[in-house]
């Protein structure tokens, strides 16, 4: 019995916390009449498919696309130099690692917002700036790399070396024990953190909005933010734009949750 | 040099290769940029001279400046403020679903899993539904309270700048719950059960259970989640951008988003570089205290 009281409690306090969730979704049905009355409706009266207008008017699939490149990027140059890395951490333990780890946490922990201006102007005088949307892959993959390595380190530790030093025995390279033994081993770890390092750039907006100025070449966040903008009242428009960003973004997350969790826990304390 | 290119492809320069490829990454597109933002914090840089590569030194003329600027203090205070009360709030709450979740009960871990969806989502769109639930005349949150019986008149959440800033810190408690409590059940389940029920069997209370034992346990845990806190908490940026953009006035900005508004939107890249580098180096204090705090225990 005491099990279903906690379970009822442990029900009640996630919906309280994802209020916020189910009023995003609430107003995004409702239609403009409904969301200006006050006292407001919990439930919509005459629920309104506003989605197809508003992605068409407000140019998402531009927006999305742009976001969706970035992602890709991102994740792309993370995986690319981060898999190895992580690998190198986890097999030796040296003082040149240590200070290689050392370094890359100092560089985990700079926050985008402070580090957008001398990476602005720096991209400015390498010419960066013209491919803005390149200039935002390179800085935000810098951003998410240390925990790209951090997560996917814990990983490859829990392979043991010994089946790598078997394949040495049969004539396999470091290079060939790496990428035929350690990584397909590894996979879940790199693919669950590949995913979240792709979640966390979807959603990137301190890049994009210093350094691409082009609206057609402008991510998802920028077009929320040209949206919001200082006078606007049109929250149905806004939570509907919101809604149709973050559906896929929270889908996947419930799908992989279990994994993204464990990874993340695994990672973040060590 | 086909040794090396040998030891590099099949010996102990593999690892550092792969190793070194990565930092080489890191060196250049954070650290360098890190060096030079210094070097600008003490260059006069404008819009004339953003393009060229040398610029004129002016010492310490731009941190001058700052110190004497009228916002430069509060804008300190209000960093501070919004840091400490994120943190005494997300560990308060976090720690207290964390030990609710310790308990045993169906669907608990997928139930504790779900308020990450909170965490997971850009935190511009966060802000969006806040600035939403914040709204003064037709706000949701407003509507709650005046039901509950708790305010009177409708709170201007976003606009008063007496509250403006506690607006911004409820929406940041709220992202940063989950985060918090996921990190300290880690911690939790890091402690032996049968150290409980031996506690139990002497008649030690549930609360002398949680304030002689996992208090003194969880030390560690807390010290690391409240300096991963410190760190995270002063990179959140959207929020401020989508909820108030640090006004009215100035009454809720914080040093990251003063920074960027002083480049990127008056232009003054000096002075925002000035700010960067002071946060940058408070950030990199805190992040050398954790790592080697966390050395420690693993050495132990």
């Amino acid at each position: 019995m005491k099990r279903y009281i906690l379970l009822a409690l442990a029900i009640l306090f996630l919906a309280v916390y994802l209020f916020p969730l189910y009023w995003m979704y609430l107003t995004a049905f409702k239609p403009s009449t409904e969301t200006f009355v006050y006292p407001p409706t919990f439930w919509p009266g005459d629920p309104q498919f506003n989605f197809v207008d508003v992605f068409i008017s407000k140019k998402m699939s531009s927006y999305l696309w742009n976001s969706l490149v970035i992602a890709i990027g991102t994740t792309a140059i993370a995986a690319f130099f981060g898999t190895g890395c992580a690998y190198a951490l986890a097999r030796v333990r040296n003082i040149g690692m240590d200070i290689v780890l050392f370094l890359i946490l100092m560089m985990q922990v700079l926050p985008s917002s402070l580090m957008a201006t001398p990476i602005f102007v720096l991209f400015n005088q390498i010419g960066l700036i013209a491919t803005p949307r390149l200039a935002v892959v390179l800085a935000q993959a810098a951003k998410v790399l240390p925990l790209f390595i951090v997560l996917t380190r814990t990983s490859f530790m829990q392979i043991p070396k010994e089946l790598e030093e078997a394949a040495r025995v049969d004539g396999a390279t470091r290079l060939g024990a790496f990428l035929r033994i350690a990584v397909p081993l590894a996979r879940n770890g790199i693919l669950v953190t590949s995913v979240l390092i792709f979640l966390q750039s979807f959603g990137e907006y301190v890049y994009s909005r210093s350094m691409i100025s082009e609206e057609s070449l402008q991510t998802a966040t920028v077009g929320l933010m040209n949206f919001m903008g200082p006078n606007t009242t049109d929250w149905n428009g806004i939570m509907t734009y919101s809604v149709i960003y973050v559906t896929p973004i929270l889908l996947v997350f419930v799908l992989l949750q279990r994994k993204i969790v464990s990874g993340l826990t695994a990672g973040a304390l060590k | 040099m086909s040794a090396l290119l040998r030891t590099m492809r099949d010996g102990h320069g593999f690892d550092a290769t792969l190793a070194l490829l990565a930092l080489a990454y890191l060196l250049v597109f954070s650290a360098f940029p890190l060096v030079y933002n210094i070097i600008m914090s003490f260059q006069e840089v404008d819009m004339f001279s953003l393009a060229s590569l040398v610029r004129p030194f002016v010492g310490l003329a731009n941190y001058k400046s700052l110190f004497a600027s009228p916002d430069f203090w509060p804008v300190i205070w209000n960093t501070v403020v919004f840091v400490g009360l994120c943190i005494i709030f997300q560990l308060a709450i976090g720690f207290g679903l964390a030990l609710f979740f310790q308990q045993e009960f169906p669907g608990g871990s997928f139930l504790r899993g779900l308020f990450l969806a909170a965490w997971i989502m850009p935190a511009l769109v966060a802000g969006a539904v806040w600035k939403w639930i914040f709204a003064g005349d037709f706000g949701v949150l407003n509507y709650i309270l005046q039901s509950a019986g708790l305010i009177d008149s409708k709170v201007f959440w976003l606009s008063n700048p007496q509250i403006s800033l506690y607006s911004v810190i409820i929406a940041n408690i709220w992202l940063g719950i989950p985060f918090n409590m996921i990190l300290l059940s880690v911690g939790l389940v890091g402690i032996p059960k049968d150290m409980y029920e031996a506690a139990a069997l002497d008649g030690a209370n549930a609360w002398q259970r949680f304030w002689h034992m996992t208090l003194p346990m969880m030390r560690s845990t807390i010290g690391a989640v409240v300096s991963l806190g410190i760190i995270f908490t002063l990179q959140q940026f959207d929020l401020f951008a989508s909820l108030t953009q640090g006004g009215p006035a100035n009454a809720s900005n914080v040093a990251q988003y003063w920074s960027w508004q002083l480049s990127f939107q008056i232009y003054d890249i000096a002075s925002g570089s000035a700010v960067s580098c002071l946060m940058l180096g408070f950030v990199i204090i805190v992040a050398v205290i954790y790592v080697r705090s966390t050395r420690h225990e693993h050495r132990a």
